[in-house]
């Protein structure tokens, strides 16, 4: 790796080695420094003292909720006579969300070697990779980085001469979003229809095939290796405290320059755009911005300075989420906007909750109406009453995600729906 | 023990338990769709929110374990908006047909929206319609107005164990299907109409009959089979319009059998008057003229009394009371399935309570067919599989059960004697001895391996034995049953307290009948034979079909004809065209009177339907015969009839008077001197013959049931069958016609082949068409026919 052990000084993480050609190649992945640290972790490592690392580190899950990964890991009871489970989620649905797409084809081995390292903290023999269906390219460039990792017993019995044995499998998901959910994801991979499951039991505790199970995104895994490499403190170095590290944002809207850039926790948000991403196509601040996938809240253009962190961007009144920033500038048509990610989620809301299964389908034919130009003043009130009502009152959180851009375009935008029944109607 | 406050009240629960429970345990009312106490938490409606200090949102109190010092409230401004959402998310796409609707009256959705709704719904767009799915005689539906609460489809994993209600697609195109088409594969099917909240599953044969309001719902005993299920029989002036499962009694589930007999109530197999035989046909008459004829049949002959289980307690005993003043040495006889009548050493009916067999250790089941014979204990141990308990069986076929038996072994009814002894042989090497097993086991030279399965169970701590109806209705059952007794006293599973001992009785009451008739009673076979052969006059058949049902169809056949015959009854059966006088009785839903079930359990019935005709209660008939027969009646009163009862089971007085302890159960009757040996038999034919039974056919009311008879016609196997290796060795294959010699001489049939029957075995599934062949034990089977 040529990752700085200067805190100061790091530019990437899990992106260090992505414009190397023929990194998914294990001899270039290798001489680039993949598994150089690895033996060491077996050798000289133990459990505790790689939790302890990742603790230190203030790492927080990349996938979403941005859960502190060293606690999760230290919730897995380990005596209960049951395996324990490591699942990589690479389902990568949220809609603006591409990160976890470039570490798997760019630099599988990354990911593999974080999820040896996780797996043997945690005693996990058995790992499953749980992969987008539409990612065929990336599952393909996945399964032969693991055959090369296993033909270089990096990977099935004692590696590297070792006690620690693992197996690591790619499972391909079907197409829907909610397996992206990390109970829907267990069940899918049980071979049953995705339907997330209530909790408690967490997955944890009682997870894949009910064994304690830890379920990480592919950021989160491919974040392990640098962190024991360099140490847990090093890592919280970088970025701000309580929001350590680098994080790939997934920049796409109205830049000059969309694409994933990865950059340290705190960055502003206007110097990710203007710096990296070429600036807006039009305008000098952005009309809205959604900072963490589609399901976050959106914030207006008076947070443009907010420092890219989990906690600033819930002081903004959003999710930093999985870091998937959506820009919209002054052309932008909210409304429509919000049409289209309401059919997005009525389409994909698995359907057992009661406010989810009926609401998403309600607001969207509802926004339709607004948009087509039938809506009336009381479709306000509808549009407002049943997504508040879905929020936060579900078995998973697609349906706060569901009502999050209504409720915004509600909050930020009413006399923009406003235009949209009056002009349409007279 | 975890201590929280509902609306500041303190309240202490197990722990673990959920908030939604200890709001029900405690009185604070909580809406709910989804949830069901037996079924697993699916917290997919979203109606139980409820607020908990501290947490963010409102929370699902289904699927929210309490915890110390958690405060709960079920009563807010913004709950109630919570829960009206809910509704109007759920009535976006009802059809809101409650007037069309069975459900209407009894809903959920219909209640809560009265309670929780708002008064008017906002949702303008188009409405979702979902196509229906034919899921047999039993259930019908209407599946637009499905709120997808899937508790029909947890019954059928969890409880049916036939998984076959499933979940298709998502988002608002989710909707609730069946796997196949036309049949479920449940015997349990009709529950679904009960469990599910909304009018989408409905009980198909009542279907658009009637509203819940104008229903008279009478409490009741199920008397189908011997467990006796606690039932709700709803009518609406005579007409009886359903049965429920009744949900203040013990177990939440009742069969099919059992709910949907109803229909025979009302049949025109029903004898509803008093008639005489005229030429070919009968003529109703007045009741002083039926009895006069009765008389005229009965008076001072050699007289045979066949009578079925399904009558109540005082029932039963008037026909002993009858016989005792009028027909003193009258032959008696009521198991249609047993043809050993020596004594057994224990008695038809359970040692253990249900929950002994639930809990057990070790639970085996000898020789049946339980989710046939007894499908509510059966969906008890399928529970108990599910947790992973252990319940194993030996028996003639791997007969099916919806649920994963530990170990099941098949072999043929003549391997009995060798199991037992081969499981003697391991309790003696173990140091579990008896008395008297050696001079069992000298009498058995072979020794069978599936005896290993019966004897490791009985080293377990607690075993509980269910002995079915191939060893009840065994040539030499008693002494099959005496080697039983044994194995389970060496192994300690006898003493009061932890008896293991059950043998599924015929039919309800079981107890009472060893106990009223055990010194008098014959075998069905031997009566009818008596009655062929002139030593028998004259024929009282008390509610018995010998020619539809049971062991002796060849034997009825014989005898009907040759004497005169008084039927009393409920239902007419095939045998009432030999009837020469039918005297009308009240059904068992019909009459004030006791019911004991199998594990010894009494219901006292005081709420009964009115009889559609002139019907009277049986002890009232057999009082009133006696009388007309010239002597005194034995009793004028149903206290009168009771109290003759009590010196048999004394007991009983505190149950009428309301007396005793509601546990006490009726124990079952044991003999010491039934110290049975096994007899010589040489296998003189080469299969033993097996009849199914069939919870859709066997009995006189079942097959009174126009929808029992269309389950029964799905349900359906081939006339006969054998092993395929049974024919093989035969040269012969799968619907090959087949010659079967019996003892009463030969009959040609097409065997269907099943690998789940032990071979040697032939099984006879069809009783309507191979039914003579229940009359045999053995059968030899040969190449081609007529
Ligand atoms: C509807 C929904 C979709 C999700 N999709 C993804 C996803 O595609 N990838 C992901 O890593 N996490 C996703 N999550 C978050 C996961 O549930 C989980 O929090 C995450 O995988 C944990 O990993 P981390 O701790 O490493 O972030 C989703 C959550 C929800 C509610
Ligand atoms: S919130 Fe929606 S997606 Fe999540 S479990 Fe409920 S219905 Fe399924
Ligand atoms: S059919 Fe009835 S029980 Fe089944 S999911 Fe629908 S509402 Fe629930
Ligand atoms: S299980 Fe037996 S008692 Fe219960 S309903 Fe069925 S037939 Fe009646
Ligand atoms: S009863 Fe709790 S969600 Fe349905």
């Amino acid at each position: 790796m040529t990752i700085s052990s200067d805190p100061s000084k790091v530019t990437a993480i899990c992106f260090d080695r992505i414009n190397i050609p023929n990194q998914n190649k294990l001899s270039v992945a290798r001489e680039n420094g993949a598994y150089k640290f690895l033996s060491t972790v077996l050798k000289e490592f133990d459990s505790d003292k790689i939790i302890s690392e990742v603790k230190t580190s203030g790492l927080r899950g990349r996938g979403g909720a941005g859960f502190p990964t060293g606690l999760k890991w230290s919730f897995v009871p380990r005596n209960t006579g049951k395996p324990i489970y490591l699942l990589c989620n690479a389902d990568e649905g949220e809609p603006g969300t591409f990160k976890d797409r470039d570490i798997m084809r760019f630099d599988p081995h990354l990911l593999i070697e974080g999820m040896i390292m996780a797996g043997f903290a945690l005693g996990v023999h058995d790992a499953y990779i749980y992969i987008r269906g539409e990612f065929l390219h990336e599952a393909n460039v996945l399964n032969a980085a693991i055959e090369e990792a296993y033909a270089a017993n990096l990977l099935g019995e004692n590696i590297l001469g070792t006690n620690y044995s693992l197996n690591l499998t790619v499972h391909r998901g079907a197409g829907a979003y909610v397996c992206g959910e990390e109970t829907a994801l267990i069940e899918s991979l049980e071979g049953k229809p995705g339907r997330p499951r209530f909790k408690p039991p967490f997955p944890a505790v009682e997870g894949f095939y009910a064994c304690p199970t830890v379920v990480n995104n592919v950021e989160t895994l491919a974040t392990i290796p640098a962190i024991l490499e360099f140490g847990g403190a090093w890592h919280a170095a970088i970025g701000k405290p309580n929001n350590t590290g680098m994080k790939i944002f997934s920049v796409s809207g109205h830049v000059n320059k969309p694409g994933n850039y990865e950059v340290p926790l705190g960055t502003t948000l206007r110097s990710l755009i203007e710096n990296q991403c070429g600036g807006l196509q039009h305008g000098s601040v952005p009309k809205a911005i959604i900072p963490g996938g589609s399901s976050t809240p959106w914030i207006l253009a008076e947070h443009y300075d907010v420092p890219l962190t989990y906690d600033d961007i819930v002081k903004a009144g959003s999710f930093l989420g999985s870091g998937a920033i959506i820009v919209m500038d002054e052309t932008a048509d909210m409304v429509a906007l919000t049409r289209r990610l309401t059919h997005f989620y009525a389409h994909e809301s698995c359907g057992q909750c009661t406010p989810c299964r009926e609401g998403t389908g309600w607001v969207e034919r509802v926004m339709t109406r607004v948009e087509n130009g039938s809506g009336c003043e009381a479709d306000l009130t509808v549009l407002k009453e049943a997504s508040e009502h879905m929020a936060g009152r579900t078995i998973c959180a697609l349906a706060d995600g569901a009502a999050a851009p209504v409720l915004s375009l509600l909050k930020h935008f009413p006399d923009e729906v406003r235009s949209h029944l009056k002009e349409k109607v007279a | 023990m975890t201590t929280l406050f509902i609306n500041d009240e303190e309240v202490t629960v197990t722990a673990g338990t959920s908030i939604l429970e200890a709001c029900r345990k405690h009185g604070a009312d909580v809406p709910y769709f989804c949830y069901h106490p037996e079924l697993s938490v699916a917290a997919n409606c979203r109606m139980c929110l409820v607020e908990v200090e501290g947490f963010a949102k409102p929370a699902a109190s289904c699927c929210t374990p309490v915890s110390e010092g958690m405060k709960v409230r079920t009563q807010s401004e913004g709950l109630s908006k919570d829960r009206q959402m809910v509704m109007e998310y759920l009535l976006i796409h009802h059809p809101l047909d409650c007037p069309v609707c069975d459900q209407g009256g009894a809903c959920k959705l219909q209640d809560y929206t009265i309670t929780h709704g708002a008064n008017h719904g906002r949702y303008a767009e188009e409405k979702r319609a979902v196509v229906d799915h034919d899921l047999g005689p039993f259930v019908s539906t209407c599946m637009t107005r499905c709120i997808h609460c899937t508790r029909c489809v947890r019954f059928a994993d969890e409880i049916a164990g036939t998984g076959d209600m499933g979940i298709l697609n998502r988002s608002d195109h989710m909707k609730i299907d069946g796997i196949v088409e036309e049949a479920l594969e449940s015997e349990l099917s009709g529950n679904l109409a009960e469990i599910c909240p909304v009018g989408a599953l409905l009980d198909k044969p009542s279907h658009d009959v009637s509203r819940p309001w104008e229903v008279t719902r009478h409490k009741s005993t199920c008397t189908q089979c011997p467990q006796g299920c606690d039932i709700v029989i709803e009518s609406r002036g005579k007409e009886v319009i359903r049965i429920k499962s009744d949900h203040e009694g013990v177990e939440s589930w009742i069969c099919d059998r059992g709910r949907y007999v109803y229909d025979a109530f009302r049949s025109v197999h029903r004898i509803s008057q008093p008639t005489i035989k005229e030429g070919d046909g009968s003529v109703a008459v007045a009741w002083d003229e039926a009895f006069a004829h009765a008389v005229n049949i009965l008076k001072d002959k050699k007289v045979g009394i066949v009578f079925s289980p399904y009558w109540s307690v005082e029932g039963l005993a008037s026909i002993r009371m009858l016989k005792d003043v009028a027909f003193k040495d009258a032959k008696v006889a009521f198991d249609l399935h047993r043809r050993d009548m020596r004594m057994f050493a224990f008695e038809e009916g359970f040692g253990s309570s249900t929950e002994d067999i639930v809990e057990a250790d070790e639970v085996v089941i000898l020789g049946s067919d339980l989710r046939q014979r007894l499908p509510i204990l059966m969906q008890m141990l399928r529970k108990r599989s599910n947790e992973g308990k252990s319940v194993s069986r030996i028996g003639a076929m791997h007969y099916r059960t919806n649920s994963e038996l530990s170990n099941d072994q098949i072999i043929r009814p003549r391997d009995w004697h060798a199991v037992i002894a081969r499981a003697m042989q391991q309790l003696i090497d173990q140091g579990k001895p008896a008395a008297g097993m050696k001079e069992w086991m000298a009498k058995v030279t072979d020794r069978h391996e599936a005896g290993k399965v019966l004897a490791d169970a009985l080293l377990a701590d607690t075993c509980c034995l269910l002995v079915g109806e191939e060893i009840r209705s065994h040539v030499d059952a008693a002494s099959l049953i005496f080697g039983l007794d044994m194995l389970m006293r060496a192994s300690g599973h006898g003493e009061v307290g932890r008896d293991g001992r059950n043998l599924i009785p015929e039919g309800m009451n079981a107890q009472l009948l060893s106990a009223v008739f055990g010194d008098v009673r014959v075998s069905v076979g031997e009566l009818l034979d008596a009655a062929n052969d002139g030593d028998i006059e004259a024929l009282l058949l008390i509610g018995s079909d010998p020619l539809g049902d049971g062991l002796f169809p060849v034997e009825a056949k014989r005898a009907m004809g040759k004497v005169p015959m008084v039927q009393v009854g409920a239902i007419a059966g095939q045998i009432s065209v030999f009837a020469d006088v039918q005297l009308p009785a009240a059904a068992y839903s019909e009459v004030e009177g006791t019911f004991i079930n199998q594990e010894g359990r009494i219901r006292v019935a005081t709420q009964p339907l009115k009889s559609l005709g002139e019907e009277r209660a049986l002890w009232k008939i057999m009082m009133r015969l006696a009388q007309d027969l010239g002597f005194e009646a034995p009793a004028v009163s149903l206290d009168g009839v009771r109290e003759a009862i009590a010196q048999y089971i004394p007991e009983l007085k505190d149950v009428w008077a309301g007396k005793a302890d509601g546990g006490w159960k009726v124990p079952v009757k044991r003999n010491r001197i039934a110290e049975m040996l096994p007899n010589d038999i040489e296998p003189a034919m080469a299969l033993d013959v097996v009849s199914r039974y069939s919870m859709y056919r066997e009995g006189a009311w079942v097959r009174a049931s126009a929808s029992l008879a269309e389950a029964g016609r799905l349900h359906a196997l081939d006339d006969v069958i054998v092993h395929p290796d049974t024919l093989a060795a035969l040269g012969l294959k799968a619907n090959d016609k087949c010659t079967f010699q019996t003892s009463n001489g030969a009959c040609q049939f097409v065997a269907g082949t099943r690998d789940d029957v032990s071979p040697g075995v032939l099984f006879v599934s069809k009783r309507g068409v191979a039914g003579d062949l229940s009359s045999e034990t053995m059968v030899n089977l040969s190449k081609g026919g007529a």
